[in-house]
């Protein structure tokens, strides 16, 4: 045989896990490989992140294909978190521009120093009452909510054990953490029992209100039997559930009847609010010590003040219009229903994120291709994000989405599934 | 070293969960362990049976880590490396002959691998002496042309070698974690058995009527 070169790989086989590490002295080693790799892969399927959208975040949406150049304008937005459609409500914006005029656009401090105005510290108070705590911190984002908390609290020589379908903000917080960090099978009550069987010490178990991939609930009760036969401490990422769930919004752990067992209580403004911004909730002793102790929030400049008041003005609203959560569950429902008419298959979700199960890597790229210049905006979703032929779309429901939004848009992405034998 | 050939009827590899420290002590200081999530590395448990080999028809039982590849350009990137560190054929030639060439460390005792498909699944049952050595399973999704290339990493005595390899082939993957992995007590598995490894596979991988090609074998 003679001594030929292996043959040159197919770019969609590869992904951003293979350039993740690699050899070679130079800090920038990677660069040039990874590039030409994107410049390959980026028009087969990868442009379909990061497309800006020309309009608010509402139930249709002005989206710029940056293949072509075109705006495609009213499609049906499924991407966007803005659960209950508060993000472009007009006394929302009215709150922000009032607090403009007042405090500019930024805090221009760190919360321990100048970054805190009177906004802020209402806003926290409010927070903590909403959630029935002492008291609660606000982050920048979500996503430094949970670093700030979980390294804010643990240890080297501790132990944190989280769903393997935790969010990475929870996996950086353990990493940052430096305690030891396991992982239990997803909602498996059997296995967290093992993972937490083989450490003496402090514990901190760790899962979401509903998983963002997956939209599916973890089993509370089952979680806290366990944690408490450990002598675990349990904190929940509220992030998807908080301000939908519960007869009161608070959550998933509201709607389980566990408010009080459950330790910590963390949450994002980006998802229901639409708005920016994390908190975390609990008892005053736990909030004082993460005052003190979170670094991710207070080497952060404070979120804006304009920010901020348009978060006070959506939570105002999403209590006082428990309506919008009926009206976003019977959307769900009515979601539900249209896709299983219509054979298209999504997974286990009993929340308003659904995925519509395509498990097929190689050629989700196309059908999302199609399924954007038809009229409907979706995120495809596929490894390293979900596991290997896990692939799909996510669909977020919203309360503003009309039924005719709702019909129309599964009618759309039904008939591009067909075209791949994804449905019948 | 020119390139080497083997053809094979049925390669399985499974990819189990180990705790990154027990990854770190089996790796030489050069080569750190890729992390499937944070302080969780990855044990690859490998067995191929090949019919068109030099020394003929037989079958092998790899433990590899696997490592990051060694990046050259974009067109020649593996997709990731591995570095067996237990290893068993069923063939006395076999085994002296891939230690040869790639510097592989084998155990000296022939092996017995057989591969029971039923089904959805393939299950790889290894026996040593007539004692069970490891059985584990992976199964189907769709299958697929695939070819996949990969570095090898070994040493003897002072030295490190990094082979190329392209694995070719009708090919299914998934992350379902439908599979599973018994290990029994053997101077083989021991290692093994005294680490934190997940009994069940996140990726499951099954080849079928391929060719695994080493391109070239280089001292670095």
């Amino acid at each position: 045989m003679p001594d030929a070169p292996p043959s040159p790989p197919g770019a969609m086989e590869y992904d951003y896990t293979n350039f993740y590490f690699g050899a070679g002295e130079d800090a920038f080693a990677l660069l040039a490989p990874f590039d030409d790799w994107w410049q390959d892969v980026k028009p087969a399927g990868y442009y379909l992140y990061e497309l800006p959208l020309h309009t608010a975040p509402s139930t249709r949406v002005d989206v710029e294909d940056t293949k072509t150049h075109e705006i495609r304008k009213g499609l049906i937005n499924f991407a966007s978190y803005n659960y209950l459609g508060l993000s472009y409500r007009p006394e929302v914006k009215e709150a922000i521009k009032e607090a403009a005029d007042i405090y500019g656009g930024g805090s221009s401090g760190s919360p321990i120093l100048s970054g805190t105005t009177l906004l802020h510290r209402q806003f926290s108070d409010e927070i903590a009452s909403w959630k029935g705590k002492e008291a609660a911190l606000l982050f920048p984002t979500g996503y430094s909510a949970n670093v700030g908390t979980i390294a804010g609290l643990m240890r080297s020589g501790d132990l944190i054990v989280a769903d393997q379908y935790a969010h990475a903000s929870i996996v950086d917080g353990m990493i940052l953490s430096k305690a030891t960090s396991r992982f239990f099978r997803h909602n498996n009550v059997g296995d967290l029992d093992k993972k937490l069987s083989r450490h003496e010490g402090k514990k901190l178990v760790i899962v979401e209100g509903v998983y963002s991939m997956d939209g599916d609930v973890p089993p509370l009760a089952g979680i806290l039997e366990v944690c408490r036969k450990h002598n675990a401490r349990l904190m929940i990422d509220e992030a998807h559930s908080a301000f939908v769930f519960g007869s009161t919004g608070r959550g998933v752990a509201e709607e389980q009847g566990l408010e009080d067992e459950v330790d910590i209580h963390l949450g994002t403004f980006s998802k229901s609010l639409g708005g920016q911004g994390g908190y975390v909730a609990g008892s005053s002793q736990l909030i004082n010590y993460l005052r003190g102790f979170s670094r991710s929030r207070f080497f952060s400049c404070a979120l804006s003040p304009v920010v901020v008041a348009g978060l006070r003005k959506a939570l105002e609203l999403s209590r006082n219009e428990p309506e919008l959560r009926d009206k976003l569950w019977e959307n769900v429902a009515f979601m539900q229903r249209t896709l299983s008419d219509l054979g298209v298959p999504t997974g286990d979700s009993t929340s308003q994120v659904i995925p519509i199960m395509v498990r097929d890597d190689a050629r989700i790229f196309q059908m999302g291709e199609e399924i954007f210049r038809e009229g409907v905006f979706i995120n495809p979703v596929k490894y390293p994000a979900v596991g290997k032929h896990k692939s799909r779309f996510r669909m977020s429901i919203s309360a503003a989405h009309t039924k005719e939004d709702l019909s129309e848009g599964a009618e759309i992405i039904a008939r591009v599934l067909r075209r791949y034998a994804i449905c019948p | 070293m020119s390139v080497v050939s083997y053809g094979f009827r049925t390669g399985v590899s499974a990819f189990f969960e180990m705790a990154t420290p027990d990854a770190e002590a089996v790796l030489p200081a050069y080569l750190q362990p890729i992390e499937v999530r944070h302080q969780r590395s990855v044990l690859a448990v490998t067995a191929f049976l090949f019919e068109d080999s030099d020394v003929g028809a037989y079958t092998e039982l790899m433990f590899s880590v696997i490592v990051p590849p060694q990046v050259a350009k974009w067109g020649e990137h593996a997709k990731a490396g591995f570095y067996p560190y237990l290893a068993a054929t069923s063939s006395a030639e076999a085994r002296r002959q891939r230690g040869e060439r790639f510097h592989f460390q084998y155990l000296d005792e022939d092996i017995d691998v057989r591969f029971v498909e039923t089904g959805d699944r393939c299950q790889v049952k290894a026996w040593a002496r007539g004692e069970p050595l490891v059985d584990f399973s992976v199964t189907q999704r769709t299958w697929e042309d695939t070819s996949h290339l990969l570095q090898g990493y070994s040493n003897c005595e002072n030295h490190r070698y990094r082979s190329t390899v392209q694995i070719s082939g009708r090919y299914t993957v998934h992350e379902n974690e439908q599979g599973s992995m018994t290990l029994y007590p053997h101077e083989l598995t021991a290692p093994l058995l005294a680490q934190e490894i997940t009994p069940y596979p996140f990726r499951e991988h099954w080849f079928k009527n391929g060719r695994e090609v080493f391109h070239s074998l280089e001292q670095f």
